[in-house]
């Protein structure tokens, strides 16, 4: 079925797309909902925080991972904007850049982890850092998906008809990457800040 | 708004047809045949559970020797601790779950509701291979070293961690749970999505047939839900896997801050929900079902509906009644048995409904019918005993004994399984194009119904009379010896429930290639799917249907004299 924009069809098939995408994000939410459901409890039963006489992280490299993580937001509403334009060139060195800090953003949780490890908060050391760890862990992997999905775009790229029937697309990728990113964001303010 | 429906064209091969098919009948059927599987395998676990309880130490016959050789044939404690763990896990997970939702879910929305497929119907696909998988995982698990879980289907922490199940199993079994839970998200999404937007035109919301409902509502709290669980899950695979320590707590942790009971209450979040997805989809069956053979209208449709979404709500806010033995504050265990309690009031209205549907009714009985009014009185008798469990004072003797099985199986087992197989014997003839033997279905309801109140109710009995549930052999404990013949009377009736599913799996293939030919409409009711042929065709409808009436409507005095149901396609007959 065509997807050309002005049809009713692509009307009803974005209708739908975007129901599909607020339940999962209602789930995907649940599912990180949760996991802070745990946070509270371990935080508001311990005595001190962090517990068992560990060490507050240093912000930097989470820092610089939500730093990363707000440049690709932004990179990505530039690229879908470009899509939406129908400017091709645009549009592929937004993805390519998205995807570059995508990477950088993996990168620095990868560097982060490896600190973590140096001040021996291994994920086995206690519910401080098995918290950290596996938060981080959680939601990297949900990085990875994105990472995936930013892939499958790069793919129909050099199709002639791409800049027509893939905007449902690039849009929901593009609302799922926001989504990491609030989540991220959350993680960072109570994880590491407050 | 006319709503313009993707047709993925006919499928010309055998894989694309049965095996990676997008048709949501297809689907559907796949789910039914994984269902019936695992309630197969479900169900013989249950046979070496009841054996084992009322034979203690007595080798399991004929098959014993095979599967026990190590000791004779008896079933050994560390099996049996696997035993009722899978048992309740596969049948909750991979043959209610599959059957109820996911064969009945696929097969009836769209046909239901006028449309020709589901919204999504990759996505669709997806759900169930990955389901499938999850099965496989889970059985899988029975083959490593130490075998698969064992820390009961609940799987709390210690007894799930790597203290209490140094094995592989449990963690494979939390593996499966998660990639279960990612392919009901899945199924829910589509299934949410394809309600909202697939409705025939002229359908509002309460003119969807209240299977419709149930199903919609049990989406609706699987998106919500599951994901919970999932989290649980995940973070139960950290502690296993990477040596986190979440869920471990004093000597048992590293530096011990992990907090056991966090999983019960991340458990039962998700779990008292779990309670109403299962049910939800029989409750709107069965309130279909009991009208469609009462020849009457649905009695007061809209309220029953309404209470259906009313529990769906509550159900969110009650999971600690499952937990009030855990020190949980007097405070709190009040608050939420009071808000169990509130449960019964949209329970009694629609119950109320059933009755009222019924009431001075034609009623046919036929096997759908005889089926539906088994859940009437199992739900009845479930419902009632949860009373008891939902009150702090009587909760506190009854916890974990036998009386809990008994009431959770009347609710979630008895009634399921009655109402999946109202739904097998009532939709059989549109999925396969031919009619079961309503003889066999009658044989197949009557031992059915003899075998199930004989062990559900023991179960409770028992268990009133202090037998703990998961004991290998509670009668080495003086008092409870005199529960032995009891036991003996719940096995027995457990293995004439047992014979009588052979009735159900002889007459369902029979029925598949000797039954006799089905009509477009055999049963006389009035629902989309019934206006098209048996079985339904690939497109399911030529022309999207316009719908004009509600789905229950019967009785008629304007119809005139041939026939006293009218189609939905159809005006309302005026006199």
């Amino acid at each position: 079925m065509s997807r050309n924009a002005t049809t009713p069809e692509f009307f009803q098939a974005s209708q739908r797309s975007k129901m599909a995408m607020l339940v999962a994000y209602v789930s995907w939410s649940m599912l990180f909902a949760t996991l802070f459901l745990g946070y509270t409890i371990y935080r508001f039963s311990a005595t001190s925080w962090p517990p068992n006489g560990f060490e507050r992280i240093s912000l930097i490299w989470p820092g610089i991972s939500t730093l990363i993580i707000a440049l690709s937001s932004l990179s990505f509403v530039w690229t879908r904007k470009s899509y939406v334009s129908e400017d091709r060139k645009s549009f592929v060195w937004g993805l390519i850049l998205t995807t570059i800090f995508a990477f950088g953003f993996l990168g620095a949780q990868f560097i982060l982890w490896n600190k973590l490890s140096l001040m021996g908060l291994f994920a086995s050391a206690g519910v401080f850092p098995s918290i950290i760890h596996a938060f981080t862990w959680i939601h990297a992997g949900h990085i990875a998906c994105a990472i995936l999905a930013m892939f499958y775009l790069f793919f129909f790229i050099k199709k002639e008809s791409f800049l027509k029937n893939k905007i449902i697309t690039v849009k929901n990728i593009e609302n799922f990457w926001h989504f990491l990113g609030v989540v991220w964001l959350i993680m960072f303010v109570f994880l590491f800040v407050v | 708004m006319t709503y313009v429906h993707d047709i993925h064209p006919a499928p010309k091969t055998f894989i694309s047809k049965y095996i990676f098919s997008f048709d949501h009948k297809v689907i559907g059927k796949q789910f039914l045949w994984m269902g019936i599987a695992f309630l197969g395998i479900g169900g013989m676990m249950a046979m070496l559970i009841r054996w084992t309880l009322a034979y203690p130490g007595v080798p399991f016959p004929v098959i014993g020797q095979f599967l026990f050789p190590h000791t004779d044939g008896v079933v050994p404690p560390d099996t049996y601790a696997m035993l009722f763990t899978l048992h309740g896990t596969i049948m909750i997970f991979y043959a209610i779950t599959p059957i109820l939702i996911g064969a009945f879910g696929n097969y009836c929305i769209p046909l239901m509701i006028g449309a020709r497929d589901m919204a999504f119907p990759l996505l669709n696909m997806l759900s169930f291979w990955i389901a499938l998988v999850s099965g496989v995982i889970l059985m899988a698990s029975l083959f490593f070293p130490l075998g698969g879980a064992a820390g009961g289907w609940t799987s709390y922490p210690t007894l799930s961690t790597l203290i209490g199940s140094p094995g592989v199993g449990q963690t494979l079994w939390a593996l499966a749970i998660f990639v279960l839970g990612v392919s009901s998200t899945m199924g829910a999404i589509n299934y949410i999505t394809t309600v909202i937007s697939f409705r025939a035109p002229g359908m509002g919301y309460f003119d969807m047939p209240l299977t419709i409902w149930g199903l919609w509502l049990t989406a609706i709290l699987n998106a919500i839900f599951l994901p919970v669980l999932g989290a649980g899950g995940l973070l139960l695979i950290f502690d296993r896997v990477f040596g986190t320590t979440f869920f471990l707590a004093g000597a048992a942790a590293t530096s011990g801050t992990g907090d056991p009971v966090l999983f019960q209450h991340v458990f039962w979040i998700f779990g008292h929900p779990e309670v109403y997805i299962l049910i939800l989809p029989a409750w709107g069956i069965v309130s279909d079902l009991l009208s469609f053979f009462a020849r009457k209208p649905a009695f007061a449709a809209k309220s029953t509906a309404l209470a259906m979404t009313t529990i769906t709500i509550l159900s969110t806010l009650v999971y600690g009644h499952h937990m009030f033995t855990t020190q949980m504050s007097p405070l709190l265990t009040q608050t939420f048995m009071t808000l169990t309690m509130t449960i019964s009031i949209p329970s009694a209205i629609f119950f109320a409904n059933w009755l009222g549907t019924i009431w001075r009714g034609s009623i046919h009985f036929d096997s759908p019918m005889l089926f539906s009014l088994g859940v009437v009185f199992v739900f009845g008798l479930g419902g009632l005993t949860g009373l008891y469990l939902g009150t702090v004072t009587t909760d506190l003797y009854l916890h974990d004994t036998y009386f809990v099985v008994g009431h959770f199986h009347y609710t979630m087992a008895a009634s399921v399984l009655l109402g999946g197989f109202a739904a097998t014997y009532f939709w059989f003839p549109k999925m396969f194009g031919r009619m079961m033997n309503e003889c066999l279905a009658k044989w197949h309801f009557w031992t059915t119904m003899i075998g199930l109140n004989g062990i559900f109710m023991g179960m409770m009995v028992v268990g009133y009379g202090g037998m703990h549930r998961r004991l290998y052999n509670p009668f080495i404990y003086e008092f409870m010896e005199r529960l032995i013949p009891m036991n003996k009377f719940i096995t027995v009736s457990a293995l004439l429930m047992g014979a009588a599913q052979l009735i159900f799996v002889w007459n369902f293939i029979h029925s598949l290639w000797w039954g006799k030919k089905a009509e477009a409409n055999p049963w006389k009711v009035g629902t989309l799917e019934w206006t098209i042929p048996s079985p339904a065709p690939h497109y399911n409808f030529d022309e999207i249907p316009v719908v004009k009436c509600g789905p229950h409507e019967f009785g008629n005095p304007a119809l005139g004299e041939d026939r006293d149901f009218q189609y939905q396609t159809e005006e309302l007959a005026k006199s």
